[in-house]
């Protein structure tokens, strides 16, 4: 009796969860199960019937040498954006935390490059950084710290060390809102009883503070890594990925061969192999946080 | 008692309310989508042309699409790709080829016949853009050229330097040093080297001055023979008189120095003249730069009118191109230059600085390649003038290797 009430109980739950299930199949992951099966075909706009070449495709792209430099690049791009984002956010969350006095201008202010468009931050920091009229040449000419105005996105050398720092003027916001919601739930009885016992502001920091924050500092890393990794509009509007695909990453990539040129195999392909990527270094995250709770409980 | 007069009103207005929507069913509906690239009011001037068009041919009615020009080539081929594309269009002459291979339109060679349609009528490299595999899939809509210099008079009277010198490269390259002085932020020349389309007519049209081409009859890469290789050396040295971060330099941020007085020399298509009659700057024009002795030749852009093969008014779609590229008719609905001679002379007369020059060298310019992978074989071109840019390879090698990547497209 009891069996087959908790039965009808079971279907009326699936009844429930089969409009937001299909509706998640049909409109997600259909569109990753179609991506990957187009990557198994040559198809471009000059030959629109698609032509089943199986992992050919992956081949060349695997032996072209442009692959390993967006590789490369997607993850200096991921790592550098994630590191500066979360350290300078947390620091700022922390000051944000004090009772410092205009404390809600100050956080509205903060907030403010994270609420602007990506494309917006991307033109503006295109003026920022132009080698002629833009304001970062003026500055640094003006303490004598550069004596000719530098090509920010132009030198290979330094063109992805640029966009990375406004990747991350952009988005530290969202690392230190997240933060400062972390700080302000930890224990105010667990840093009394430090103090009490004689530790200091960094003491203190390191064995209450950090702690109390890790879990939601490792969610703020997963979620920025997922974020930046998939960032297109800041790369696209200030180098195009150029020069000599110093700053091309997978999304700029796929947009180019898709978009740019047609050839919606290859950016199929691409689009397959980023998100293969991406699973893994979420996975090797997700790893490092699992084995590292695990050490701190042992 | 009805009348008989009254009874023969009631019929006729029985006949009519039932005839017009007969006749409302048998009229042409024709799709035709262009974009725009300029701030000239165009979809107002096509608007009017089509009343024109609709009321010489009533039996026809035309929607007319204006997409802005960063939108147009996704939307376009998005839309073909699913089959919801227009009748007529106007597409990018280096569009032109591919579109013909994919099968996406008409081949206009019969359907011209005993239509006022005629190569004559048009710029020979407008015509040129217009033909692939030795049929004619296109009509030219509108032209202008990469590049003409325009020059600040100003900048070249202190330096001390006569502007018409520039013609020649040898010209440009004695006049460049002495225009350019990076301590007070002056240069003498805007040139690209970004990823984009930029540098890739620009260097096209040093190359085909040189006498050069990109491919040569067989569709081969002709970038490493010698007019090639000595217009992209001039190219590099010309670079040292240009503003710094050239690597990511789109032609925009040249227009702004120019504007502001700090650029002697500007690369533009004609189009630039209405923006530079806004300004305070002293200017003039120039044809580009060729070898002593030899005449400046220009890369064409502009657009073709091309019909579909999914459209069911091919007759209609056919007189409506007829109509648009006119000789009266082809200057009112263009942005850029008309691509129809006898048009494009009165439209340069009326609107253009030094009209008899701008024809010539429209008369002269040669178009892109015309391959069915030129978005390759520009990307390919991109890179090789960043590779002996930035130094990382020299001209000739940054050249072969450009070679060996199109050759194996």
């Amino acid at each position: 009796m009891r069996s087959s009430k908790r039965n009808s109980e079971l279907w009326i739950a699936f009844g429930f969860m089969m409009p937001a299930a299909i509706l998640v199949s049909v409109l997600m992951y259909w569109p990753m199960v179609d991506t990957f099966r187009e990557s198994l075909f040559a198809s471009s706009f000059i030959n629109p019937t698609p032509e089943y070449v199986g992992f050919e495709t992956y081949r060349r792209i695997l032996a072209d040498p442009v692959f390993w430099q967006i590789l490369r690049n997607s993850v200096v791009w991921t790592m550098g954006v994630v590191l500066l984002q979360n350290v300078v956010g947390f620091f700022i969350a922390l000051l944000l935390n004090q009772q410092l006095p205009g404390q809600g201008i100050l956080r509205s202010l903060v907030l403010l490059p994270w609420v602007l468009p990506g494309v917006v931050v991307a033109i503006l920091w295109r003026f920022m950084y132009d080698p002629q009229l833009g304001l970062v040449n003026s500055f640094l000419m003006r303490f004598g710290a550069i004596d000719r105005g530098i090509g920010w996105l132009a030198e290979p050398s330094i063109a992805m060390a640029a966009v990375i720092f406004v990747a991350f003027w952009k988005g530290f916001p969202f690392s230190t809102v997240i933060f400062l919601a972390a700080l302000q739930n930890v224990d105010k009885e667990q840093i009394e009883a430090a103090k009490v016992d004689g530790a200091g502001p960094v003491r203190r920091l390191i064995d209450v503070v950090i702690p109390a924050i890790a879990p939601v500092a490792a969610v703020n890393v997963l979620l920025t890594t997922i974020l930046t990794f998939n960032y297109f509009d800041i790369i696209y509007v200030l180098t195009r990925g150029g020069p000599l695909n110093k700053t091309a990453i997978f999304p700029t990539r796929i947009y180019e061969v898709g978009f740019g040129q047609f050839r919606f195999g290859e950016a199929a392909a691409y689009g397959t192999i980023s998100v293969l990527v991406l699973v893994l270094v979420v996975a090797s995250l997700m790893m490092f946080r699992f084995f590292g709770y695990k050490e701190v409980r042992s | 008692m009805i009348s008989r007069k009254t009874l023969s009103v009631a019929v006729l207005s029985a006949g009519t309310m039932l005839a017009a929507p007969v006749a409302h069913a048998e009229q042409i509906v024709l799709k035709f989508w262009d974009n725009q690239q300029t701030e000239s009011g165009l979809s107002v001037f096509q608007q009017e042309a089509v009343k024109r068009f609709e009321e010489e041919n009533p039996d026809i009615k035309v929607e007319v699409t204006t997409i802005p020009y960063p939108e147009y080539q996704q939307r376009l081929l998005t839309a073909v790709q699913a089959g919801n594309g227009p009748d007529v269009s106007t597409v990018d002459q280096i569009w032109n080829a591919a579109f013909a291979e994919a099968g996406a339109i008409l081949s206009l060679d019969d359907m011209i016949e005993g239509t006022s349609i005629s190569g004559d009528a048009f710029f020979p490299g407008a015509w040129e853009s217009a033909n692939y595999n030795g049929n004619l899939w296109g009509v030219p809509f509108n032209v202008d050229v990469w590049f003409f210099a325009f020059v600040n008079k100003d900048l070249f009277e202190e330096a001390g330097v006569d502007p018409a010198t520039i013609s020649t490269w040898e010209g440009l390259e004695a006049a460049a040093p002495k225009l350019t002085d990076p301590a007070t932020g002056r240069y003498a020349i805007g040139l690209t080297g970004n990823k984009s389309e930029y540098p890739v007519v620009m260097t096209n049209s040093l190359i085909y001055s040189n006498g050069g081409t990109v491919l040569d009859e067989n569709g081969k890469c002709a970038l490493t023979q010698p007019e090639a290789i000595e217009a992209l050396e001039y190219y590099k040295r010309m670079a040292e008189y240009a503003p710094a971060g050239i690597l990511n330099a789109p032609n925009e941020p040249m227009r702004e120095l120019f504007l502001n007085g700090t650029l002697a020399i500007e690369l533009w298509p004609a189009l630039e003249q209405p923006a530079l009659e806004k300004s305070e700057i002293d200017w003039d024009v120039y044809a580009g730069f060729a070898p002593e002795g030899k005449t400046a030749v220009g890369t064409f852009g502009g657009w073709n009118l091309v019909v579909y093969k999914g459209t069911e008014h091919q007759e209609a779609a056919l007189k409506f191109v007829e109509f648009m590229t006119r000789e009266d008719v082809n200057g009112d609905v263009v942005d850029l230059i008309p691509a129809n001679v006898n048009a494009a002379s009165t439209f340069l007369q009326e609107n253009r600085a030094k009209p008899d020059m701008m024809l010539e060298h429209l008369n002269n310019a040669k178009p892109r390649p015309l391959s069915t992978q030129y978005l390759q074989v520009s990307e390919i071109q991109q890179n090789m003038v960043q590779n002996f840019l930035s130094g990382s390879a020299s001209v000739s090698d940054a050249a072969a290797a450009a070679c060996a990547a199109i050759d194996g497209l």
